[in-house]
């Protein structure tokens, strides 16, 4: 394909090149801090630099018997399930009412919706503490989870809404000329077409909530509140745990986001792909 | 109302906002006949359907179905199927899981629903695609797969929303013959809304013409040929040379238009009541007209126009000619017809037709 | 279809709408209200008294962070839009098909790694015994002192939103109309001069969403700048972290709070007005 282009006789081969030098750059860039975290967990160093100390899981020993940790896992785990499960649903509904319908403020709704994720993290976390904490609902896996749902449900919404797009426009209707009632063509029609959007987002808002909290969490393995306890964290209690720590997460992380990929690309969506080449 | 009419609209009007997608429509479909609704983008006859089929509310009036209004009756409780332009089939469930659909609504048992089915596929000729994705079937078969899910609850009615206009030509053809002999066996009513002339002509036993939502005219496709109502109607088929002009004379045996082309007559019988002075407009189908290089007979209607194009499809040529006050003429002939007759860009002939083809169009 | 509100169509549309209102607009809401509060002997209580914003906006400390966090970010949005803008470039245009998706996932995996991992790991690359410092080393260079210094903030900003900004300036480059190009190139306008003629101005939205975002994002960070910046110049979100933590002036830090709201809103506003001028949405 790429010769095939009608500017073919306008590229240069240097300007070529020199991009996709530039793509390379950018990579090792934005994979640098990652490939680094990831090789000095193994490094024995208590200070890492170059070069390399000895191979060592010690880092992820002193990780694997710290019972904070285990115990901030626990945690996360628990509070990222019950974030993915009320995200999901949230944007789902909101998705599907931004599809069907028109009202008046719907604007307003939209922006309601999508909002949460431009306010600075700082400002959301003071906000929530303050007010979570009048409500005495502050300091528990509670107030995670509730600051969890604002900031992942937008992420849930924007995947359904646009796994909605590439509906048919005439397929909820066409459901119910041949007889189902709103409920059993949500049933019966809407949730099995959005069903790899749905798992997708189950996924994605578990993963976003994981990666958000459980450094930090992990760092302290208090049972405080997020804002509180990164400002702890920044106070000085680093070490190379973190590396340990973060390679896990990141780990668990990319798991949870192909398993996702996978389900979204899996069997419908493939064979509609594969007709659509056929065409 | 007659005894066999199905559906009745009554003074139905829609509006969007301030927008009038359709004005006053009073009409009925009758049971058992194939019924085309025609007319370009924006007439109405979508909306027309979607009122039928309960997805848009009439802002006015009432719709009747075998007697009951059915006005406030939602979607899903009509008995109303509708096969769509885009198909809409789930892509989902496989062929089969598609056909049943309406009837899993309806509560059907799974192997009755599972045998009425396989019965349909097998009419339709796509048996052997039951347990396919539907996404893997040509155009033709998901269409095929299309009539089996909506006629497989075998209701009294059809909708049919422009369904063959993504097909290409050869099979627009072979599935117009399959809906017709599909409707002539199951006796179903089919309402059929299309843009297309000749699939509506085709196919229907009758056939309405919307304009920017109103109706033009309903009669068999033999009646709107010969006789269109309106100027609208005969522009709208484009198969007529349209004049308009004033009356100069009318009695019981002839009627005579004095139209910048030059004066006209034909039978007083080939259109309605026109007294002297009044403006009208008549039409003479393209294939009625004489060419000829010497002056015709006379008590022939003629006139003298220049070859300004030709077209050619298939068998027959449509020859466009411009007289010298710039009317447009179209006459229509076969390739035998013209081969003694000069044609060429610029040539001057004469044009001429008796009185029996003229038609009177009512208002102009 | 249907006209009339019914249950079935509030069951899907009420659940968000009122979570965001309860968990996001009331603790927003409630945090205007704190602003007025007053502190006595470390204890706040509920008040509707301006002292917090009259003290705030009397402080030289407040300006000096507002000058220089509002200076970095815009220096970061400029910074990080003309260097992501080739890499953008070169995916939208110089790979096929396939090369641009595994480009496109390949930017996504940062999102699910933790920035503070990210952070931290550029501390060990700045470090003044860091990898840059003995790798320079080794060619006689150095050591530089790269670590606490604005550059390091900067570096730690473009972490943050590097891969977003990526994302968002191929998304929109990839929908330019190449018939405008060819057209462009056809009337003899050099390929440089395209880009610059052609495909920014068609882009000029996307491109224009993608550094809001990064402002956004950097206005409002305070990892990088505590953590690779060691704390200067101050920020905004140092000013309110450090408010918090001393003397439980939490009214005070929500003046800080509500300002910077008030001022990325300000910035969005303009910024989306001036990317859709003289265009419909």
């Amino acid at each position: 394909m790429s010769d095939q282009r009608p500017d073919a006789h306008q590229r240069s081969r240097t300007i070529d090149f020199a991009l996709k030098a530039y793509l390379l750059l950018g990579y090792a860039f934005v994979f640098a801090p990652i490939a680094a975290s990831f090789v000095f967990s193994f490094n024995s160093d208590r200070f890492p630099s170059i070069p390399l100390g000895s191979f060592s899981m010690d880092w992820y020993r002193a990780v694997a018997t710290d019972p904070l940790v285990w115990e901030g896992l626990r945690n996360t785990l628990l509070v990222g399930t019950v974030v993915a499960i009320i995200s999901t649903a949230l944007g789902f509904g909101a998705a599907y009412t931004d599809y069907r319908y028109k009202f008046f403020g719907k604007q307003a709704y939209m922006a309601l919706a999508l909002l949460p994720p431009t306010i600075p993290v700082v400002i959301l976390g003071l906000a929530m503490l303050a007010f979570l904490s009048r409500v005495d609902l502050a300091g528990n896996a509670f107030a995670v989870i509730i600051s969890h749902v604002v900031i992942c449900a937008p992420f849930a919404m924007a995947l359904t809404r646009l796994r909605l797009s590439q509906m048919d426009a005439s397929l909820e209707a066409a459901a119910w000329n041949l007889g189902a009632s709103e409920w059993a063509a949500m049933r019966h029609v809407i949730i099995p077409f959005t069903a790899p959007a749905i798992l997708g987002a189950l996924f994605i808002t578990a993963a976003v909530s994981f990666d958000e909290f459980a450094v930090a969490w992990f760092v302290s393995g208090l049972n405080e509140t997020l804002p509180v306890k990164v400002l702890g964290f920044l106070q000085g209690q680093v070490s190379p745990r973190i590396n340990a720590i973060g390679t896990f997460v990141f780990v668990t992380s990319m798991t949870l986001v192909i398993v996702a990929q996978v389900l979204l690309t899996g069997r419908g969506a493939k064979t509609e792909k594969a007709a659509l080449e056929e065409e | 109302m007659q005894r066999d009419t199905l559906v009745a609209f009554d003074g139905v009007i829609k509006r969007f906002g301030s927008f009038v997608a359709v004005q006053k429509l009073d009409f009925e479909i009758r049971k058992g006949e194939f019924l085309a609704i025609m007319g370009s983008s924006g007439c109405g006859k979508t909306t027309t359907l979607r009122m039928l089929a309960g997805l848009e509310a009439p802002s006015e009036g009432s719709i009747r179905l075998a007697g009951k209004p059915i006005n406030d009756l939602p979607t899903w409780k009509r008995d109303t199927p509708m096969v769509w332009q885009s198909l809409a089939l789930f892509p989902f469930l496989n062929v089969i899981e598609n056909v049943e659909f309406a009837l899993k609504m309806r509560g059907v048992g799974k192997t009755e629903r599972r045998q009425r089915a396989e019965k349909w596929l097998d009419r339709m000729q796509i048996s052997e695609f039951a347990s396919r994705n539907v996404a893997q079937l040509s155009g033709g078969q998901r269409q095929r797969v299309a009539l089996a899910r909506s006629l497989v609850v075998e209701p009294e009615i059809l909708l049919l929303d422009e369904p063959l206009s993504a097909l290409d030509a050869a099979l627009k053809v072979r599935m117009q013959t399959v809906l017709k002999t599909l409707q002539r066996e199951t006796g179903i009513t089919f309402v059929y809304v299309t843009h297309s002339q000749s699939e509506a002509f085709s196919m229907a036993d009758r056939v309405i013409i919307m304009s920017r939502g109103k109706i033009e005219q309903i009669g068999t496709p033999q009646e709107i040929y010969r006789t269109p109502k309106t100027r609208f109607v005969a522009d709208f088929l484009g198969s007529s040379n349209i004049f308009t002009g004033d009356v100069v004379h009318a009695d019981a045996a002839t009627i005579g238009l004095s139209t910048p082309s030059g004066t006209f007559r034909l039978n007083a019988a080939a259109g309605g009541a026109v007294k002297t002075g009044q403006q009208a407009t008549i039409t003479v189908l393209d294939t009625k007209p004489a060419l000829s290089l010497d002056r015709p007979a006379e008590g022939r209607n003629m006139l003298r126009a220049k070859v300004i194009g030709e077209e050619f499809v298939g068998a027959t040529a449509t020859i466009y000619l411009e007289t010298a006050g710039g009317q447009e003429i179209r006459v229509q002939k076969s390739h035998a017809e013209l081969s003694d007759l000069p044609v060429d860009i610029g040539q001057e002939l004469y044009v001429s037709w008796s009185q029996d083809d003229g038609h009177l169009v009512s208002a102009a | 279809m249907r006209r009339s509100v019914s249950l079935y169509g509030l069951t899907f549309s009420l659940p968000l709408l009122l979570w965001q209102l309860v968990f996001f607009v009331s603790p927003l809401c409630f945090l205007v209200a704190l602003s007025f509060w007053t502190v006595k002997n470390f204890r706040m209580q509920p008040d509707f008294d301006t002292v917090n914003w009259v003290t705030m906006y009397g402080r030289s400390v407040f300006w000096m962070a507002y000058a220089k966090t509002m200076a970095m970010a815009s220096f970061a949005a400029v910074l990080t839009s003309i260097l992501a803008f080739p890499f953008s470039y070169a995916a939208a245009f110089k790979l096929s098909e396939t090369a641009r998706r595994w480009a496109v996932f390949l930017m996504v995996i940062p999102f699910f790694t933790s920035y503070l991992v990210r952070v931290y790991s550029w501390q060990i690359f700045l470090s003044d015994a860091g990898i840059i410092n003995v790798m320079l080393g080794w060619v006689g260079l150095g050591p530089f002192h790269l670590l606490n210094t604005v550059g390091a903030t900067m570096v730690g900003y473009l972490t943050l939103a590097f891969p977003l900004v990526v994302l968002l300036q191929m998304f929109s480059l990839v929908f330019v109309d190449r018939t405008l190009i060819e057209a462009a190139h056809n009337l003899r306008s050099g390929r440089i001069r395209t880009v610059f003629a052609v495909v920014i101005p068609s882009a000029r939205v996307g491109l224009v969403i993608a550094a809001l975002f990064c402002f956004i994002l950097s206005f409002g960070d305070f990892v990088s700048p505590i953590y690779l910046g060691g704390g200067d110049p101050t920020t905004l979100s140092i000013l309110i972290t450090d408010t918090t933590k001393s003397g439980q002036q939490w009214p005070r830090a929500a003046v800080i709070a509500i300002t910077m709201i008030i001022t990325l809103l300000a910035v969005a506003f303009m910024a989306v007005r001036f990317a859709y001028k003289g265009r419909t949405k």
